[in-house]
């Protein structure tokens, strides 16, 4: 076999705030997960008795205008976000692979058609797709996961397009032809692959993208919609909640989004750096 | 060059279709259109049918795409019927105000992000940077609502140093720049956030990069001081893939609008955007988003001929 590896290949260490970024993800993940199944926490029990009650021992961070406990709808809040953020990229990352692999692989016209398409989409600030589509399908989680995602697969698409175009010249390519293999074989099953690395990268980005259009929506109203938590209808009920006096509100929702947003774009820039570096993927 | 320009000109165009063929079905597939909106939550079947059929909303799409295409070649971008009044009358009075903001926020952008990525490179992986970094991380990362509410928060609430929002201040009628000045600083400062941050990084980038270059060590081992290699020499190369890149940045602008002028009430393209989506005046959003369009396609074109004036490189064949 030829050797395409091409650079030696070099161990790359996480770096400082790679590390972190990767423990404080699996920490929000399990924490979301588990907490609250583990000691009980509910996050829609009111208690006006004790509403806008500040931070105790028996309500960590305070309670809300209802009574309800703040720390549980801040982890249940935080599994929401997260899977909008997870699914919202998953779906970006599917439409933009398909397309990108579609357009990288075929080329020539195909290739052109494909492209002026994404200039299009491009021409269209993604918030007026997003915002329109988001006012008409609201009130429901999944649609709000799969809008997010669909109005963000053009970046992906560029990309593995790129990737696309320079793996399908190599020489498995070749050889998976030679052997007969069908153009979705060769696609799906060998192109694709190969562009993992971009790919988990980019997801990685995506998540990030997807958890702030979770908190922009959210803002406007037609995100996540109440009484269901999350971290971006939190901290926009925190907002009003502060000229009620309750200051404990606004503080957990920001930095929850703010340190997890920024958790996945350290480990995705990492990513990027090390891919640069020609060590993750092929 | 002419040539370049006109060619991308006409490249333009079947874009520019595009965006409003795209727009338009979208739109108009959507459930739940103007008509509903107009006879309200009551009504009866019979008479929601009779509002489409008066608007002209039940002839096929390829007919009302075509109609709606013909207006546009004739500078008619539509009549808004929930509020009376034509889609052209209602962007003239707000785009100034929005074209204002984007211009604030792309000068607080570039008087930061420049400054701060030359400097990051120059002192790279010190203290310094290392902060720096984490900073714009922490900005790029950042709800913008969050920013805004914080910057109202501080600068108006407590410090009362600027308004809490609007266009400017009511005492007077009149138009009154240094009310408007005042109004402006808020809001373009939470608009420019994300491009401060993403734009520093790239600076950053670019200057490291080209740090690393031959002329910039034959600039230092000819005695020039860093400051003069530093500004004269790599500045200028770092800065020219950064004008494709604040090109790029327009359309996150005109967005990220839409939020910011929520946040200080501040009367502009975004908000009648969102209150367009939320009243289903499809009249509006397909104007505005044809209008944002044509702007973004010319920003792009003009960051490829400015790529081209200030890189002589380039060759316009």
């Amino acid at each position: 076999m030829i050797d395409e590896t091409g650079p030696k290949r070099r161990r790359t260490q996480l770096t400082g705030v790679a590390w972190f970024g990767v423990v404080w993800i699996a920490l929000a993940v399990l924490g979301c997960a588990l907490i609250p199944l583990a000691f009980g926490l509910r996050s829609d029990l009111p208690d006006v008795a004790n509403a806008y009650a500040g931070p105790t021992w028996a309500h960590w961070l305070g309670t809300d205008r209802l009574g309800r406990d703040e720390l549980a709808r801040l982890l249940v809040g935080g599994r929401v976000t997260l899977a909008v953020g997870a699914i919202a990229a998953t779906v970006a990352m599917l439409i933009g692979t398909i397309y990108g692999a579609l357009a990288g692989y075929y080329g020539g016209v195909m290739d052109t058609i494909l492209m002026r398409l994404v200039d299009v989409f491009l021409s269209i600030p993604t918030l007026f797709l997003l915002l329109f589509l988001a006012a008409l399908f609201h009130g429901n989680l999944i649609t709000l996961m799969i809008v997010i995602g669909a109005t963000s697969w053009l970046g992906p698409a560029r990309l593995v397009r790129g990737e696309v175009l320079t793996l399908k010249e190599r020489l498995y390519v070749e050889a998976a032809r030679a052997v007969g293999a069908d153009d979705a074989r060769i696609i799906f099953g060998h192109v694709v692959p190969n562009a993992f690395g971009t790919i988990v990268t980019t997801t990685t980005f995506m998540v990030a993208t997807a958890m702030l259009a979770e908190t922009a929506l959210s803002y406007l109203g037609i995100g996540v919609q109440p009484p269901t938590p999350s971290w971006g209808n939190l901290l926009t009920t925190a907002q009003s909640d502060l000229f009620a006096g309750a200051w404990w509100l606004i503080l957990p929702p920001g930095l929850a989004i703010l340190v997890t947003v920024c958790a996945f774009n350290f480990v995705g820039d990492w990513l990027r750096d090390s891919r640069d570096a020609g060590v993750v993927g092929s | 060059m002419i040539n370049f320009i006109l060619r991308r000109l006409l490249w333009a165009i079947p874009t520019l279709i595009g965006v409003g063929v795209v727009a338009f079905v979208i739109i108009h597939i959507a459930p739940g259109g103007p008509a509903l909106a107009l006879a309200g939550e009551n009504a009866t079947p019979a008479r929601v049918a009779q509002i489409t059929h008066q608007l002209g909303l039940d002839r096929p799409l390829q007919v009302q795409l075509y109609v709606w295409f013909v207006g546009l070649l004739h500078g008619d971008l539509g009549y808004s019927y929930q509020r009376q009044e034509s889609v052209r009358s209602l962007i003239a009075q707000r785009l100034p105000q929005t074209l204002l903001l984007m211009g604030g926020a792309l000068l607080v952008s570039i008087l930061i992000a420049i400054p701060l990525g030359v400097y990051q490179a120059a002192r790279r992986n010190t203290t310094f940077d290392r902060i720096a970094s984490l900073g714009v991380f922490a900005a790029w990362s950042m709800p913008t609502f969050w920013f805004g509410t914080l910057l109202i928060a501080i600068f108006a609430v407590s410090l009362r140093w600027m308004p809490v929002g609007g266009l400017q201040s009511i005492d007077t009628l009149s138009f009154d720049w240094p009310s408007r000045f005042a109004h402006l600083v808020l809001p373009a400062a939470t608009l420019a956030i994300v491009s401060v941050a993403g734009w520093s990084r790239y600076v950053r980038g670019s200057m490291i990069e080209q740090l690393r270059e031959d002329y910039a060590r034959t600039a230092t081992s000819k005695g020039l001081t860093p400051r003069i290699v530093l500004f004269k020499h790599v500045l200028r190369n770092a800065l020219i893939p950064f004008i494709t890149v604040m090109g790029s940045t327009l359309p996150a602008l005109f967005g990220g609008a839409i939020i910011t002028e929520q946040i200080f009430a501040y009367p502009g393209m975004g908000q009648l955007f969102w209150q367009a989506a939320t009243d289903r005046d499809f009249a509006i959003l397909l104007g505005m988003t044809m209008i944002t369009g044509t702007l973004v396609i010319l920003g792009n074109l003009v960051a490829d001929v400015l790529y081209g004036v200030v890189d002589p490189r380039v060759r316009y064949d």
